[in-house]
Order: C-alpha cells, then sequence, then structure tokens
C-alpha cells in the first residue's frame, strides 16, 4: 500500500472526509492546517536536547527534572499540554545509580506507539514498527547492538513500556570531554536516538 | 479511594486473556514485579475503549526482571500499570 | 484473546530498519489524518482509548498490510460510522 497512486488514492479519500465533516459542521474550514501548523511549531527533539542540556550543567534543574518533568520543563518554556491533553513525563537518567551500577534507560511503546509527542513531534518509523517493540522489551542488549550501541555486560538495561498514561523521555549521560562546552553547544550533541535510548547521546 | 499500592510492594498481575482492549501487555500477564512509583491516576482504558467515562484509579510503574517475563535475559521492564490488573503478592 | 497489536516479545517482524533524515510526516495526507484525529478527539466524537480500540479490531491481514497512517485512517472512518456520523458508503466516496 504505498507508492505514487496509492498515496493519491489515500489522498483524495482524506480530503472526502474533511469535506463530509465540514459539511455536517464537525470541522472548521482551514482547522486542519491551522493544527498541523501549530503542532510543526512546537514538538521538535530540539527540545528534548535543549532540556538534556540544562539537566548536564545545571544539577539542581536535573534533580527537579527526575523529580518532576512536567514542572521543571516549563522553567524552560516548554510544556506536555500541545497534544489532546497534558501528559504526564516521566524523565529517566542513564548512569551510575545509588547502589554504584552503571544504568542504561531504553523506552518503547509494544501496544502501540506513545511517545511524547507534544515535546518531541512526531516519532521516528522504527519506533513504530513491530520489528522495535517486539524485540526491544526481550533482547535490548541486541537491538541497542544492532544500533551501533554496544553496553557492557556490566551496565544494567531497563526496559520502560509506555502502557499507560505517562511517555519517557531518556537523560543520556553526559559525555566525556565536553567541559569546555556551552549549553548550547552540548545541546547540539543530543540526538533523537539519544532521547530514546537507542543511541548514547 | 485510597491508593493499594506502594514503592517497594510485590504485585502480580492478572493472567486472563481478556476479551477487547487492555493495556496490560500480554507478555506481562500472570508475572510477579516490583512497584517502583505511583504514576498517576487515570480512568481505566478498558472501560474508556467501550465509550464510556471512569473514575480514575492509581497507575503505577512496576519493574518486572526478564526472566521472569521471558524465562532468560538478564534486563529489567518497567511497565505501567492500573491497580485494576494487580494483586499483591505475598512473600 | 491478544490482539494484533499486542506485539511485545513476539518473534518474525522484519529486521528493525532506520530511515536516515526522516521527515516528519511522509506525505500531506499522514499529517492531515494525524490532524483529523485531534480535531475528532478534542470535539467528543470519539476518545484516545476508542480509537485505539478501533485500529486493534481491524481484520489483521488489513492491520499487518496497512502503514502506520492507514491504520489510523481506516479506525478514523470505522468509528465515525458507528458513532453514526456518517455511513460506511458516504465515507469511502472518494
Amino acid at each position: 500500500m504505498s507508492g505514487a497512486h496509492a498515496s493519491s488514492t489515500i489522498s483524495a479519500e482524506v480530503r472526502h472526509v474533511e469535506s463530509l465533516l465540514e459539511a455536517r459542521g464537525l470541522l472548521d474550514p482551514g482547522e486542519i492546517d491551522t493544527r498541523i501548523d501549530e503542532f510543526a511549531a512546537k514538538g521538535s527533539p530540539a527540545n528534548g536536547a535543549r532540556i538534556v542540556a540544562r539537566a548536564w550543567t545545571d544539577p539542581a534543574f536535573a534533580e527537579r527534572l527526575l523529580a518532576d518533568a512536567n514542572a521543571a520543563i516549563r522553567e524552560l518554556g516548554l510544556s506536555m499540554a500541545g497534544g489532546i491533553q497534558e501528559q504526564r513525563l516521566k524523565v529517566v537518567a542513564n548512569g551510575v545509580g545509588a547502589d554504584g551500577t552503571e544504568e542504561h534507560h531504553v523506552v518503547v511503546c509494544t501496544l502501540c506507539s506513545c511517545y511524547p509527542i507534544a515535546l518531541l513531534g512526531p516519532s521516528p518509523t522504527w519506533y513504530k514498527s513491530e520489528a522495535y517493540r517486539s524485540r526491544v522489551v526481550r533482547d535490548p542488549r541486541a537491538v541497542l547492538r544492532e544500533f551501533g550501541l554496544v553496553l557492557p555486560e556490566s551496565v544494567a538495561i531497563s526496559v520502560w513500556d509506555a502502557s499507560a498514561e505517562s511517555r519517557y523521555m531518556v537523560l543520556p549521560r553526559r559525555p566525556d570531554g565536553t567541559d569546555g562546552l556551552s549549553e548550547e553547544q552540548l545541546a547540539g550533541l543530543v540526538t533523537r536516538k539519544g532521547l530514546i535510548g537507542t543511541a548514547a547521546v | 479511594m485510597a491508593d493499594r499500592f506502594a514503592p517497594g510492594d510485590r504485585v502480580r498481575t492478572r493472567s486472563v486473556d481478556v476479551a477487547g482492549h487492555t493495556r496490560l501487555p500480554g507478555y506481562a500477564r500472570g508475572a510477579v514485579g516490583t512497584v517502583v512509583e505511583l504514576a498517576g491516576r487515570h480512568p481505566l482504558a478498558d472501560v474508556r475503549a467501550r465509550g464510556r467515562d471512569a473514575e480514575p484509579h492509581a497507575v503505577y510503574h512496576v519493574r518486572f526482571a526478564a526472566a521472569e517475563l521471558f524465562g532468560a535475559g538478564d534486563h529489567s521492564v518497567v511497565v505501567e500499570l492500573w491497580e485494576d490488573y494487580l494483586v499483591e503478592e505475598r512473600a | 484473546m491478544s490482539r494484533i497489536n499486542d506485539v511485545g516479545g513476539m518473534s518474525g517482524f522484519a529486521p528493525i530498519v532506520e530511515e536516515p533524515d526522516e521527515p516528519r510526516f511522509h506525505a500531506d495526507w499522514e499529517a492531515h489524518v494525524f490532524a483529523l484525529n485531534g480535531a475528532l478527539i478534542r470535539r467528543g466524537i470519539y476518545n484516545l482509548d476508542e480509537f485505539r480500540d478501533a485500529q486493534e479490531r481491524l481484520p489483521v491481514h488489513e492491520y499487518l498490510a496497512a502503514s502506520y497512517y492507514e491504520r489510523w485512517f481506516a479506525a478514523i472512518r470505522m468509528l465515525l460510522a458507528e458513532k453514526g456520523v456518517a455511513t460506511a458508503e458516504e465515507l469511502a466516496h472518494g
């Protein structure tokens, strides 16, 4: 079900449903375009990178972020409220935990495709794929290796399945040798995969 | 209604294979895990999926050892579960 | 009675493929379907759990053959028909 022909067919079908709903007073003219523009202006992985860079440079912010991410990101003018309703954001931090074990976190939604979309924009297609969703929960070490992330056996892996109302974001470990970088330069190091946990940063 | 569980509690998930929409993944049915923390209170998705509203119920992050879920693996999986899916597991 | 969406721990799906420089949406209609769903939920035509449930009720062969946003659009049409907003025939004429 792909290709130019199938795409033009489904485009026409979607337009048809929109006009039908407009005719019945269930959509306002132009409403869909407005929503698309608003959404494009809000959600982006750059928001996640800003949050991470602030957490790396401000330990008190990092603490607030891990305790109550929704409140902490408002300090940066960001929110989880861009979608249908404000969702709870839970940030999980890679690194050495209280018991001295190094932990790595990776996020999935095995039942559908839950993701902090209001904050980070649409998730990548691989995140939504059955391939990723079926396997990462069972064999994360192998899946991460396929992404080029080889973790020592001593690193404990936690997989977070977004099966209810929280949305997750990973706070990656700050790379070594970045002491001299500004907050903006640090944000430039952070990738969307780092925020999901399929990359180190 | 008071929350039924607290961090550190051992819980067992429901093992019945329900018909209809649910947010208890199949791989986590009938498994024993540990409550990490409360994740808020929300109407049960199983009920809302039938177009009905429902009272908010407690939702928890629950950590499971991979070996408990799959019989193998050294990682853990944290699943977010409504209290409706959980019963207390006595040691 | 596990449904087709409940794939955690299953084997046999295709390898994980990353798309370099992936766009936010792969076609305009995908963005329209995304926005349309949000508009209908905000208006209370259906809720998010009903929307997930509708996708899960698609015939399994259709579900597996469809792309991500094709599933969304199929679920939207299913719910609009079930809620009596329009008949399946009215919704199908494009």
